[in-house]
């Protein structure tokens, strides 16, 4: 048997498993190799399953939700309209050329933003702020939750900024329903942000009933919500962020999530 | 396409539709990709989105590189994770803890899992870069060695022999029971 042709029925049989055949039925076809091809197959098999990871309906779902909201309004945008249709095509292109010109001449005048870091600013584009939908936190006394960071992610990139709160420290307690608390104001650039992840570096709950101070976590040292948005320059965006408490049972454990239905953002 | 080698509005609507196509089979294979990279389930879920928004937003560019769209997909998920583990290591903001592959089952269980997974990863830093990079193409994204061979630059042949290389190394290193 030559080299090449062992791999060629090695990786045949890989692709058969990615599809879903056995390895008994890959060995069976293939008897005078199947000494060699087993260990082998095998050892697919166990990485495989060692690294089996199945990503959740949730996220794929908001995801696929993304996707199409950005297919949709891409797709407007490269839909010429009859207007377009009449004009000719050099006139079209030179109008292009102009105004790739202008917006080239404002982003040269404009200040320059650190794509990492934003700082605060009471005139900023963007304001953030933090409240509760009501579940559990009638239960407690106060909720201290102490947040050490803000990252927004862009659209389409990995491109993410942060700011640090200018209030680090919330009451859930203070900030059920209606209510909310603006935590930060600044300029971001103007884009459209698809993802916010609120970092929390301290809770602190005081039960209402004992005055007992309980145990209140979080499902990572983070709290996240994928939901489009976009921040633009002549208008300021206010994004809520919604944070919920909710017990896991009846062991007095409480977990904080985030509410996506109630958080979101809105321009003024 | 016409004879500037730009796409027509409707080339380009058919490329969308194509890549609208291939989120539902291709996103599960990109987030085991990326997660194998990051070891970090919400991140491999966030980034696997993120290289559809980017292919969209790119797809211009996609038309003359003659490599299959899941290809061109991996492509980019290569280098968003390379991208990502870039800020990573610079803002050192990896929880170690967040290696999680089984959230809620027996601590025991998902202890030894983890334990498992983190051999089974250091063992494939021990593969070269191009063998490692087959197996993740190969074993979590699904793709064929022809596509593999497409997204590396290489033909399928040398890829079927970086294959069994890698996967007899692996064998080596794990002392897999037979």
């Amino acid at each position: 048997m030559m080299p090449d042709d062992f791999d060629r029925i090695l990786d045949e049989c890989i692709d058969r498993i990615n599809r879903g055949a056995s390895l008994a039925d890959c060995l069976s076809d293939y008897p005078a190799y199947s000494e060699k091809l087993k260990p082998l197959l095998q050892s697919m098999h166990d990485v495989q399953k060692t690294c089996a990871f199945t990503p959740s309906a949730d996220s794929k779902r908001a995801a696929r939700q993304r996707f199409h909201a950005v297919l949709d309004r891409q797709r407007q945008v490269s839909t010429p309209s009859s207007f377009f249709r009449v004009i000719p095509r050099s006139a079209v292109w030179a109008t292009i050329a102009v105004l790739i010109v202008a917006a080239i001449a404002v982003l040269v005048i404009q200040p320059v933003l650190n794509p990492l870091t934003v700082v605060p600013s009471p005139e900023g584009n963007f304001a953030f702020l933090v409240s509760d939908e009501p579940n559990d936190i009638g239960d407690f006394e106060s909720l201290n939750v102490t947040i050490s960071r803000v990252v927004l992610q862009r659209t389409g990139s990995l491109k993410r900024l942060e700011f640090t709160p200018e209030t680090e420290t919330v009451d859930l307690t203070q900030l059920q329903g209606e209510q909310s608390q603006e935590i930060w104001r600044g300029n971001v650039p103007a884009e459209q942000y698809s993802h916010i992840y609120l970092y929390v570096s301290e809770v602190m709950g005081k039960l209402g009933s004992t005055g007992q101070i309980v145990d209140v976590r979080l499902p990572s040292n983070k709290l996240q919500i994928s939901m489009l948005f976009e921040v633009t320059d002549d208008k300021v965006t206010s994004f809520t962020f919604d944070i919920t408490v909710v017990a896991t049972g009846n062991n007095g454990r409480y977990i904080l999530k985030p509410q996506i239905g109630e958080s979101g953002a809105r321009q003024e | 396409m016409n004879a500037g080698g730009r796409r027509s509005i409707s080339g380009m609507h058919e490329y969308e539709t194509q890549l609208a196509g291939l989120y539902e089979e291709y996103y599960d294979k990109i987030a085991r990709y990326v997660f194998i990279h990051v070891g970090n389930r919400e991140e491999a879920e966030d980034i696997a989105g993120e290289v559809f928004l980017k292919a969209l937003k790119s797809l211009k560019s996609y038309r003359e590189q003659g490599v299959p769209m899941q290809g061109w997909l991996f492509r980019i998920a290569h280098n968003l994770t390379v991208d990502y583990l870039r800020q990573t290591d610079r803002r050192r903001t990896v929880p170690i803890d967040s290696v999680v592959l089984v959230g809620n089952d027996n601590p025991i269980d998902t202890a030894e899992k983890n334990i498992e997974f983190e051999r089974v990863t250091e063992a494939m830093k021990q593969l070269t870069a191009e063998q490692r990079e087959v197996i993740n193409l190969r074993f979590f994204g699904g793709l064929t060695s022809r596509e593999v061979g497409g997204v590396l630059g290489k033909g399928d042949g040398a890829v079927r022999e970086m294959q069994r290389a890698a996967i007899e190394k692996l064998r080596g290193i794990l002392g897999v029971e037979t």
